[in-house]
């Protein structure tokens, strides 16, 4: 066996931990609790959590707009994550933020720019600040595939090369841009990869519901970049399964090719087959248990977190200036 | 000692990046060449290319570049080489710097300065003479400084760089070469200057004429000219346009009654525009007369050395304008 048993029983249960996590979200936000806009990730999983098996102390990730749950399953408080999801003086910026704004500097979760794609020079300043300590971190720059479209990234990915700077370009390419699919918007292959192929950089596109060839190809990349190998590329390909957020309806493609997707390209399904193969799955009742035991976990949070006291209004100007 | 204003800037990096080795700064032409105006020569072989960098013409890159590495820790100074060039990286300068600490919490400082040659000099035509400074003073969160002397721009200077906060330092062009007498020991004495505190410049009595950048020796001048006819102008350089020192203005127009402000950015939605109606929503029944803004013509400015001069307040437009403020 390539991976260790351990590994790859860890890897399982954080995948059913962010499948559980992006349904809970979805059903708290469909119950009204939630604030903001949901951008859900739900049967994306594997492309993130794939790359985040390869993540090390001291490295820096920079998500996007999808999959709100990352930064609590790499390890950010629990409470300070629910509480900034739902806008409360807890969060990490007393829910001023928000979910799209989730960031803690214990995990090395960066913070994010909705303007999207503005924010892939960050992560070459602080691969930066990295290189300036000549420490064997990287920092993840994730996007999707309607913000590889976006001129700043490319002058990111430029930059990165010139000065040799240890970032990983991922592009979590789901097939949609809000409601525009790439295959109008995006006149190559691949999305990232494709487009930009003319650095070559070290590169890797591979199929984003396989969870170990995310990884696989992650760790290749970043075990590179950390002996000094620079900047690289990795394009993830997957489906969105719900709209752009929450109350999209998704007028705008064929229901029956979504249906697919959830059907025949279902990460969790997919691992958990190979796991049944190498004969190391866990049996149903100890999958249900551990789902069990996690969702009662969130549930709690969530009531301690609507429990909590928001941010006097009077508070608003407060850590304006540091 | 004489002292040119862009002599004063690069000492004033030259000694912070000795004294605090987290301090590195990048930008287009600043390494080798020392930057186009010649403020950065010699940084480069001093303090090496890991401090020193070159960019490509990539505003965006640099700018987010700023914030990325001080959340990784270092406390960049990078340069835009033209404040006209913010705009292309106005998402940095607008959303991502000013609005990255209270989006994601106190744990994300922002400790970044970010310099650039502000405003018109010798037919730089429309795309190389704008100031920028009112158009970030609708970005909260972010620090502006335009300093108008040597002496200013070097204490202003190190404390942008020393501040935890994201900061935009305007430099006006047309003042690199001007020289300014300061005492050697003053200037070697490593003096800061705190930000948003005003400097009166000239204490008057009879008119408040408040002066940012460029525009503080041309209101100087033209105060000591409306002196000979009995016109006492107190001149003030707010220094800092964000966070603004209120008091020391308001101060000065409970005593004078009536204000002016002299700007070299276009008059519509200048900050002219933002300090008249400060003034009037807060000192309403202590002016005499409407506050009387003195500001570049909504123009694109020309290359026509006649027409930007014209566009620009000049002294002698300051002193006529003063005079209608005082006969009002």
């Amino acid at each position: 066996m390539k991976h260790s048993k351990e590994f790859l029983l860890d890897l399982h249960k954080q995948l059913i931990r962010g499948r559980l996590m992006e349904q809970k979200l979805l059903d708290t936000y469909a119950q009204g609790r939630v604030p903001g806009h949901i951008h859900s990730g739900i049967g994306q999983e594997a492309a993130f959590l794939g790359v985040l098996a390869t993540k090390q102390e001291g490295d820096y990730w920079k998500p996007v707009h999808r999959m709100h749950s990352l930064a609590f399953l790499m390890g950010m408080d629990e409470d300070m994550y629910w509480q900034e999801l739902l806008g409360k003086k807890g969060g990490n910026s007393g829910g001023r933020g928000g979910m799209l704004h989730i960031g803690d500097r214990k995990t090395g979760f960066m913070g994010f720019s909705a303007t999207l794609g503005n924010d892939a020079g960050v992560c070459v300043g602080t691969a930066m600040a990295i290189d300036y300590d000549n420490k064997p971190n990287v920092v993840y720059m994730f996007m999707g595939d309607g913000t590889s479209s976006r001129g700043p990234v490319y002058e990111a990915i430029n930059m990165a090369k010139i000065w040799n700077l240890p970032v990983l370009f991922i592009c979590e390419n789901n097939q949609f841009a809000i409601s525009t699919p790439a295959s109008y918007s995006i006149p190559v292959k691949d999305a990232l990869a494709g487009r930009a192929s003319g650095w070559e950089l070290p590169t890797k596109v591979v199929e984003g519901t396989d969870v170990l060839a995310v990884y696989d190809a992650a760790k290749e990349l970043t075990d590179n970049m950390r002996k000094g190998g620079g900047p690289a590329i990795l394009e993830t390909k997957s489906y969105r399964w719900r709209g752009h957020f929450e109350g999209d309806s998704c007028s705008y493609r064929d229901p029956e090719v979504t249906k697919w997707y959830m059907e025949n390209k279902d990460c969790l399904k997919i691992f958990e087959a190979k796991l049944a193969e190498e004969g190391i799955l866990p049996s149903q009742e100890e999958i249900d248990a551990f789902k069990a035991a996690f969702d009662k976990q969130m549930d709690e949070a969530i009531l301690r977190a609507e429990a909590a006291p928001e941010m006097d209004p009077s508070e608003i100007f407060d850590g304006l200036y540091a | 000692m004489k002292v040119t204003y862009s002599k004063a800037i690069g000492d004033a990096l030259k000694e912070e990046m000795r004294r605090d080795d987290r301090i590195v700064m990048i930008g287009e032409d600043v390494a080798q060449w020392g930057n186009i105006f010649g403020i950065t020569r010699g940084m480069y072989e001093e303090f090496g290319p890991k401090r020193i960098r070159n960019t490509p013409i990539t505003e965006n890159a640099i700018t987010s570049c700023a914030l990325g590495a001080a959340i990784g820790g270092l406390r960049p100074c990078f340069e835009l080489m033209y404040s006209d060039f913010t705009m292309c990286a106005f998402t940095e300068l607008f959303h991502l710097i000013p609005k990255w600490r209270y989006m994601h919490g106190p744990d994300f400082k922002v400790p970044l300065v970010i310099r650039c040659a502000s405003g018109a000099s010798n037919g730089s035509g429309a795309e190389h003479s704008n100031p920028v400074e009112c158009l970030f003073m609708h970005a909260p969160g972010l620090t502006i400084i335009n300093p108008s002397c040597a002496y200013d721009a070097k204490g202003l200077l190190k404390s942008a760089i020393r501040s935890d906060n994201p900061v935009l330092f305007c430099e006006p062009k047309q003042l690199y070469q001007v020289k300014q007498e300061i005492d050697e020991d003053v200037y070697n004495s490593d003096y800061t200057i705190p930000i948003g505190v005003a400097d009166v410049k000239r204490t008057g009595k009879d008119v408040t004429l408040v002066a940012i950048g460029l525009m503080v020796p041309r209101a100087l001048e033209a105060a000591e000219k409306l002196a000979l006819d009995g016109i006492d102008v107190e001149v003030i350089d707010p220094r800092t346009l964000a966070p603004l020192d209120t008091d020391t203005l308001f101060t000065s127009a409970r005593k004078t009654h009536k204000v002016a402000v002299v700007e070299e950015s276009n008059k519509t939605a200048g900050i002219g525009a933002e300090l008249a109606a400060q003034f009037q929503e807060e000192l309403y029944y202590e002016l005499d007369a409407p506050v009387k803004r003195i500001a570049a013509l909504d123009v694109p400015m020309p290359y026509n050395l006649n027409m930007e001069h014209y566009s620009i307040p000049t002294v002698d437009r300051i002193i006529a304008s003063v005079r209608e403020l005082v006969n009002s």
